[in-house]
């Protein structure tokens, strides 16, 4: 194994027990006293499945070029993720594959381009931002970046390593944390609306 | 004074360090400020400051939360926004959670990480509260209830008057000497929890429910003593004093012996008993807690309570408090009801969990410091009536009637404001033997 490639094993377990410890850390969330109207697993469903919709929240419907471009950047960060953590044991990719993963990665590269700019851009969004979006954001440019050129150029890969190990050295301490706990808190926010009979509305828990 | 500012951010710094639910925990973890909450939320959209964000505020606190609870706030404060306690950071905390939040949830429904932002601002509050810095109107309500029962603390024998004078009304308007506004009769089926205001202010809205509990056939009463349906330590996020004011009435209907707690109008009233009582007692309730708003619907839908639409012809439209709806999943009830007591009910846009807050809730119509802002954010409420074209509004919440009622003059809608009630009760056809 590479120098590179060990770092980036290293790097991952680092961050996964920190991101762990993290989460256990909260402790355990008591379940409700107050007899439910609704059902917490449907509310829980809908916020892992419909809510995702573009449809399903006003957030993503009126800002339709952001949402679009956070599900390309997020599904790009998932595939470099996936590529990053296989290149220690896998480090040539078949050149139709390789081909694949840098369009998708250069896509995300893209996306995540555009928002940052947003981010500089918008005087809203500028105002509401701390020095770590922008660094969260360029460490994962820099790494999708890496990861796109290795995908084409085996020589690259090392850079690569090294770009997606200290991404993945720096996730569990800035806002990239919220990899973790957007699951937590989509089921908690899920589940308060699921059991009092919000969401889904009565009537689309009928539909199913 | 300046002692005393500096104990309170010292004791805000302990909280922070020492309080934290995992819920709030976790949600302070998830924001990633995309901002994109910012047009679900009504003082947003009123005022366009980038102060009223729902991210901006949840950032208010979440900042000093990393000051004292992650490495990076800790070791590089200036890299991920962290800040120490002091006044001025309290003093923005106070705006962004009092100022400029009522609580609503609306964000939580629309946040792209699926965050909460009110269940953070209610733990800000609950910081506030410790410095000392919970809006006086607010705190002095919760104080009230707890030490005389209920939040204008009305004495025993006002409330004997009021209710006394009501009965009569009762009885001249039903035919029926017999008809009653029951006080403090034990082994009744339900007990009825009012808002003081209705005692004090708003008589008609508690006359109305005796004539529907009357016509309906129920077995009711009503209490002489703690008997506020309303829960200020819930607009102060102070434990404690929710814990105690809840525990009050709880007591007082096993007292009574009754079956059921039927809670008048009150949006936030209904959902602290009903959803956050039991948290706060540790323990589920007794009895089931259900809204005068369900409780109609029932009546209605059984055929307990006949009604005729032609008596309300006004063009009519609902307004859904936050706390009954959008976290209280009381939605459709109120528009089974009012579908049969009006004959010209229209939704305003957007309606139902979706609607937006009055800008009167979470307790701002008592923090008079805010009220610029409270009139101010509710221009998005008054613009959703306008479109309408309805001459009356109906709203089941007494905090959402007074913020409608200031918004009717500020903003010169020209209509009435009433509760469910009282549109209810205007549309009452008396059985025969009236």
């Amino acid at each position: 194994m590479t120098a590179s490639a060990a770092f980036v094993v290293a790097a991952a377990a680092v961050a996964a027990v920190s991101l762990a410890v993290q989460r256990l850390r909260l402790g355990r969330i008591a379940p409700p006293l107050a007899p439910a109207k609704g059902r917490a697993a449907a509310g829980v469903a809908y916020a892992f499945t419909v809510a995702f919709a573009p449809w399903a929240k006003e957030s993503a419907r009126r800002h339709l070029p952001t949402y679009a471009a956070g599900i390309v950047y997020h599904a790009a960060i998932l595939a470099m993720l996936v590529r990053l953590l296989s290149s220690p044991f896998a480090p040539a990719l078949p050149r139709a594959g390789g081909a694949v993963v840098a369009g998708c990665l250069a896509a995300g590269l893209g996306c995540g381009l555009a928002l940052l700019a947003k981010r500089a851009i918008d005087a809203n969004l500028r105002g509401l931002s701390v020095p770590d979006d922008f660094l969260a954001n360029a460490l994962v440019d820099l790494a999708l970046a890496t990861g796109a050129a290795a995908a084409l150029a085996p020589a690259w890969l090392p850079a690569s390593q090294l770009a997606g190990g200290v991404l993945l050295l720096y996730a569990p301490l800035g806002k990239l944390r919220h990899m973790i706990f957007l699951l937590t808190s989509r089921r908690l926010t899920g589940a308060y609306f699921g059991r009092r009979g919000v969401r889904p509305h009565p009537a689309e828990a009928l539909r199913g | 004074m300046a002692e005393a500012a500096a104990s309170g951010a010292a004791r805000a710094a302990r909280a922070l360090a020492e309080r934290l639910d995992a819920r709030t925990a976790a949600f302070l973890a998830a924001c990633v400020r995309c901002g994109l909450c910012a047009d679900s939320c009504h003082v947003f959209l009123a005022d366009g400051e980038l102060d009223s964000i729902p991210g901006r505020k949840v950032e208010r606190l979440a900042r000093l939360h990393r000051r004292y609870r992650t490495a990076l706030g800790r070791l590089a404060p200036a890299l991920v926004g962290a800040r120490a306690v002091d006044d001025d950071a309290l003093a923005e905390l106070e705006d962004a959670a009092f100022g400029r939040c009522t609580l609503c949830g609306r964000c939580a429904l629309h946040c792209s990480v699926g965050l909460d932002p009110a269940a953070v601002l209610r733990y800000g509050r609950a910081v506030l509260g410790v410095a000392g810095l919970t809006p006086k109107g607010i705190r002095a309500n919760a104080d009230n209830g707890l030490a005389t029962g209920n939040n204008m603390a009305i004495g025993k024998e006002d409330v004997g008057e009021t209710i006394a004078w009501l009965q009569d009304d009762l009885r001249s308007t039903v035919g029926d000497p017999a008809a009653a506004m029951p006080v403090d009769r034990a082994g009744a089926r339900v007990l009825y929890l009012v808002n003081p205001r209705e005692i004090k202010f708003f008589p008609l809205s508690l006359a109305a429910a005796g004539l529907i509990f009357h016509v309906a056939g129920e077995d009711w009463t009503l209490s002489s003593t703690d008997f506020d349906v309303t829960n200020y330590g819930f607009f102060a996020a102070d434990a404690a004093a929710s814990r105690e004011l809840a525990a009050k009435v709880v007591r007082r209907a096993e007292a009574l012996g009754v079956e059921e707690i039927v809670t008048a109008e009150c949006g936030h009233g209904y959902r602290a008993l009903r959803w956050e009582a039991p948290e706060w007692l540790g323990r589920e309730l007794p009895f089931p807690v259900r809204s005068m708003v369900e409780v109609m619907a029932d009546y209605v839908a059984a055929g307990r309570l006949p009604l005729d639409p032609a008596r309300n012809p006004a063009r009519v439209t609902l307004h859904d408090p936050c706390n009954l709806v959008r976290n209280g999943g009381v939605i459709e009830e109120q528009r089974l009801v009012l579908r049969r007591a009006a004959a010209d009910f229209v939704e305003m846009t957007p309606n139902r969990v979706d609607n937006y807050c009055c800008g009167g809730g979470g307790g701002m119509l008592a923090a008079s410091e805010h009220a610029a802002k409270r009139l101010e954010t509710g221009r998005v409420k008054a613009e959703q009536i306008r479109a309408t074209g309805a001459k009356v509004v109906v709203t089941p919440c007494h905090n959402c009637i007074d913020q409608l009622m200031e918004l009717d003059r500020h903003y010169r809608l020209g209509v009435e404001i009433k509760t469910l009630a009282e549109v209810v009760a205007d549309a009452v056809v008396l059985p025969p033997s009236h």
